[in-house]
């Protein structure tokens, strides 16, 4: 089950770095596709993400990485995990 | 052809005395340096002969206009220039219109946006991140094979993305140039502790010669790393002021107890030059007209300064003929004044001898420390602000002067009309502007 408080850092982050309406954010949101993010913003969002959440991202689960809700996915599971804070 | 004339219209400062020009302005008048113990951790690599610097004030970057993502991608010599900038532009009464809100970048209401430059100094650029990213680089691979990863020093989190945008000296440049939308020439000038002063020179220069209406100009430097490196690189050129039986009294320029410089951890001034005629019709607020420049270069030693100080000698009686000026017109000489034996031996037997014991003459670096690249724009923004409100700082700790000149003992109200503020550099570069009060 995913943690609301994650969930919110994780939109936060996003809206912070892609300069997007929080209310437009939902789970199936393609982060390239739907919130115009270039190579560049991707990159900056992972480094935010490491961040907020403290640990580190690698490059091959940041690039699995396409939906707003895998995001959110994958970070509850590396806190959960202990991996992030 | 006629050269059109310039002011100063805006001015936007960060030193160790304050986080925006009025606060530094007040700590001048006031006598308030900044002088503390360097940081503890700085001790674990090494024993310096000097143990104190100036410290920056604690900087609240959102309220300046830069949130966290823009502090994960800049220097900090690039945020503190954009936020100086900021500052500078809204001194000016220059509007400013949202360009693109995920960029965090503006237009300018004013001048066409490719007749505006801006012309920066540094010393080093971005060198901070990249001893960090360099520590990580190399410190990473380590943490698996070391039994106790926390006798590693501490490092920064990642290699940062943004490691080469962050590192290159330019950068304080092109920021401004992204940030406020502006297209014609955007220059940085690397002329270590002379560079602010070259950067205002050459902005007053185009200007003048018509190929830019606008300049954003001055200088900005960065120079806290995890480990005291940088400042360890002065130190171990004994360049450095010693903490003697009273830190708040080490850092002297031209008295006769100086032991060298006060290191400063950095700072950041940008100066809103603009053509006068186009200032008046906007209705623009003017500090002071600038009205000369020269530079020259000593061609001898890439540490240490020409002994005769004839280039400088050269330069500065270039500078103020470019002013349309005689030595006898100046009353007021910002010196570069940094407290090292050499440099104000050299220095104040070049003002003697041109000047004599006519001008007021004082150091800034007296208060701020030194902010290398950065100081020539912080000491063209006090030179203009001391035109404008017809008063000056004092020199401060100057107790026995090293030579019979018109040191500013106490700060106050002066009449200044022509002014100089000038700048010497390792490797060799000499650069002085002369500025007039509006009248």
């Amino acid at each position: 089950m995913q943690d609301e408080g994650i969930r919110e850092r994780v939109e936060n982050t996003i809206v912070d770095v892609l300069k997007v309406d929080s209310t437009d954010l939902g789970g199936d949101q393609r982060i390239r596709e739907d919130l115009g993010a270039d190579s560049l913003d991707s990159v900056t969002l992972v480094m935010a993400l490491e961040d907020e959440f403290g640990g580190s991202i690698n490059d091959n689960d940041a690039k699995s990485l396409a939906t707003v809700g895998d995001v959110i996915a994958y970070i509850s599971r590396r806190v959960e995990e202990k991996a992030l804070a | 052809m006629n050269r059109r004339r310039v002011v100063v219209t805006g001015i936007g400062m960060i030193s160790p005395l304050g986080t925006s020009a009025p606060e530094c302005w007040s700590a001048l008048m006031a006598g308030r340096s900044a002088v503390a113990a360097v940081p503890p951790e700085w001790c674990r690599y090494a024993e310096t002969a000097s143990t104190i610097w100036a410290p920056l004030p604690p900087i609240d970057w959102p309220a300046l206009g830069i949130g966290r993502i823009e502090q994960m991608q800049l220097d900090t010599s690039g945020m503190l220039t954009i936020a100086a900038s900021s500052e500078a532009i809204r001194d000016a009464g220059i509007g400013t219109a949202s360009a693109d809100a995920k960029k965090n970048t503006f237009r300018l209401e004013g001048p066409p946006p490719d007749r505006c430059g801006v012309f920066m100094g540094t010393g080093v650029g971005g060198i901070t991140p990249f001893v960090g990213n360099l520590a990580n680089h190399v410190m990473s691979p380590l943490i698996g094979d070391v039994s106790d990863p926390s006798i590693l020093p501490p490092m920064p989190p990642r290699f940062n993305p943004y490691a080469v945008p962050s590192m290159m000296p330019n950068a304080v440049s092109a920021l401004l140039g992204i940030r406020w939308s502006l297209y014609g020439p955007n220059l940085t000038f690397a002329q270590a502790c002379a560079a602010g002063t070259v950067a205002v020179g050459h902005a007053f220069r185009a200007i003048a010669a018509g190929s830019v209406d606008m300049a954003l100009c001055g200088g900005a430097e960065y120079l806290r790393d995890p480990y005291g490196g940088i400042f360890r690189g002065f130190d171990i050129a004994r360049t450095l002021a010693a903490e003697g039986s009273d830190p708040q009294r080490a850092n002297r320029p031209f008295d006769r107890d100086r032991t060298g410089f006060l290191f400063a951890e950095g700072g950041a001034a940008v100066l809103v030059c603009e053509e006068a005629e186009a200032a008046r019709r906007r209705g623009a607020r003017a500090y002071a007209e600038i009205v000369g420049y020269a530079e020259t270069f000593d061609g001898y030693s890439i540490m240490s300064m020409e002994p005769s100080g004839t280039r400088i000698n050269d330069m500065v009686a270039a500078a103020v003929q470019d002013a349309g000026c005689v030595p006898g017109d100046i009353d007021y000489v910002n010196a570069h004044g940094t407290g090292t034996a050499v440099n104000d031996e050299i220095e104040s037997s070049v003002i003697e001898r041109l000047f004599g014991a006519t001008p007021l003459v004082t150091a800034t670096k007296s208060l701020t420390g030194h902010c290398i690249g950065a100081s020539g724009g912080i000491e063209a923004a006090v030179t203009a602000l001391s035109l404008a409100h017809q008063a000056t700082h004092a020199c401060h700790n100057l107790e026995h002067p090293i030579r019979d000149l018109r040191f500013v003992r106490e700060a106050g109200p002066c009449r200044i009309e022509t002014a100089v503020t000038q700048s010497f550099a390792f490797g060799g570069h000499n650069a002085a502007v002369v500025m007039k009060r509006i009248s």
